[in-house]
């Protein structure tokens, strides 16, 4: 005669590795984590791929990063930070830096960009250029974006005014 | 439970029924999207297709659009370009394509909004392009003017956006 002990095989090594003791918990447990990783990577950090030179040196071509979502939550863009524009969508974006708020005046003369009439100090320029352009109004919901590498002839360069709607959020990384 | 397992079993007749509703009478905003995966197909070609090919693609491109179409596009490295009727359209599309080794064409982020007429329609989307077979991606969003012509929806004419101005 056995006793009830002895019925209950204990699970197989490799059952326990995959499913663990209790099947079910390790179910919840994989369900509440899909469900975590949806919503963080579909509504608070944004998997991206960089493509391109634009934001050289500071950010690589190829390079894979994520864009906060939440970043502006609390507070408006800032100057300086590095954002991401939206076009249609969010399936693809422009990564660009701040570098004139709502209702200032954006211009470059000899490579220089300048607010309001004053020269900007931009550290994160490393590469020179000659850039000229007379000053560009921002409207009082318009954000003036650049990339950092600035080697390129301003024409050529994607760059402008952009509208807070389209502002999703900044790179995490 | 005989009443439950009725009801399922109506639930999934309604379903499928809806399916194949759905199926027979597609919505504009459907037949749009199809449309757009049938355009951005069309525009593909990789470096093994011959010119035949090529030219075949950009013949059915023109099918797309209607007689008196229009594309606008403007891009800081290109300028402003304007391209009028389907047998134009189709003429650059020819020419665009045998100076070019490959090209990949999508379009993402794609929303359509059908007028109350439902005899047209404006989409937006953002247009991927990968040309000779280099990593290098162009993007531009788009507008699109589609009209219901004798039953089929074909654009009417195509317009860059600015997306920063």
């Amino acid at each position: 005669m056995q006793g009830p002990a002895a019925e209950t095989k204990p699970p197989a090594w490799w059952q326990v590795l995959l499913i663990g003791r209790r099947p079910r918990r390790t179910l919840v447990r994989v369900i509440l984590l899909a469900v975590v990783c949806f919503v963080v990577f579909k509504f608070l950090l944004l998997p991206i791929r960089i493509e391109g030179i634009s934001m050289e040196p500071t950010y690589h071509d190829r390079q894979v990063n994520f864009v906060n979502r939440m970043a502006f939550w609390w507070h408006p863009p800032r100057r300086g930070d590095v954002v991401s524009v939206r076009l249609a969508g969010e399936h693809a974006m422009y990564m660009k830096r701040i570098i004139g708020l709502p209702g200032e005046t954006v211009s470059f003369h000899e490579g220089h960009a300048y607010i309001n009439g004053q020269e900007l100090d931009e550290p994160y320029v490393k590469y020179n250029c000659d850039w000229e352009h007379d000053p560009i109004p921002c409207g009082p919901d318009q954000y003036y974006v650049v990339g950092d590498n600035r080697s390129m002839p301003f024409t050529y360069h994607e760059q402008g005014r952009a509208e807070r709607r389209r502002i999703v959020g900044k790179p995490l990384l | 439970m005989r009443i439950a397992v009725r009801l399922i079993f109506l639930a999934a007749v309604l379903a499928a029924a809806f399916w194949f509703w759905q199926v027979l009478f597609p919505s504009p905003e459907k037949i749009i999207r199809k449309q757009m995966t049938a355009l951005a197909t069309a525009a593909t070609f990789s470096s093994s297709d011959s010119i035949i090919a090529r030219g075949l693609k950009a013949r059915r491109i023109g099918d797309f659009f209607t007689p008196d179409a229009q594309i606008a596009l403007s891009g800081p490295d290109s300028g402003d370009r304007t391209v009028s009727g389907r047998e134009d359209i189709a003429d650059k599309t020819a020419m665009a394509f045998s100076s070019l080794q490959a090209l990949r064409v999508e379009f993402v982020d794609v929303s359509v909004t059908v007028a109350s007429d439902r005899q047209s329609a404006t989409v937006t989307c953002t247009g991927q392009v990968h040309a000779n077979d280099q990593k290098d991606l162009g993007v531009q969003e788009l507008q699109l003017q589609f009209q219901k012509v004798d039953g089929h929806w074909l654009i009417a004419r195509i317009e860059s956006v600015k997306t920063l101005t």
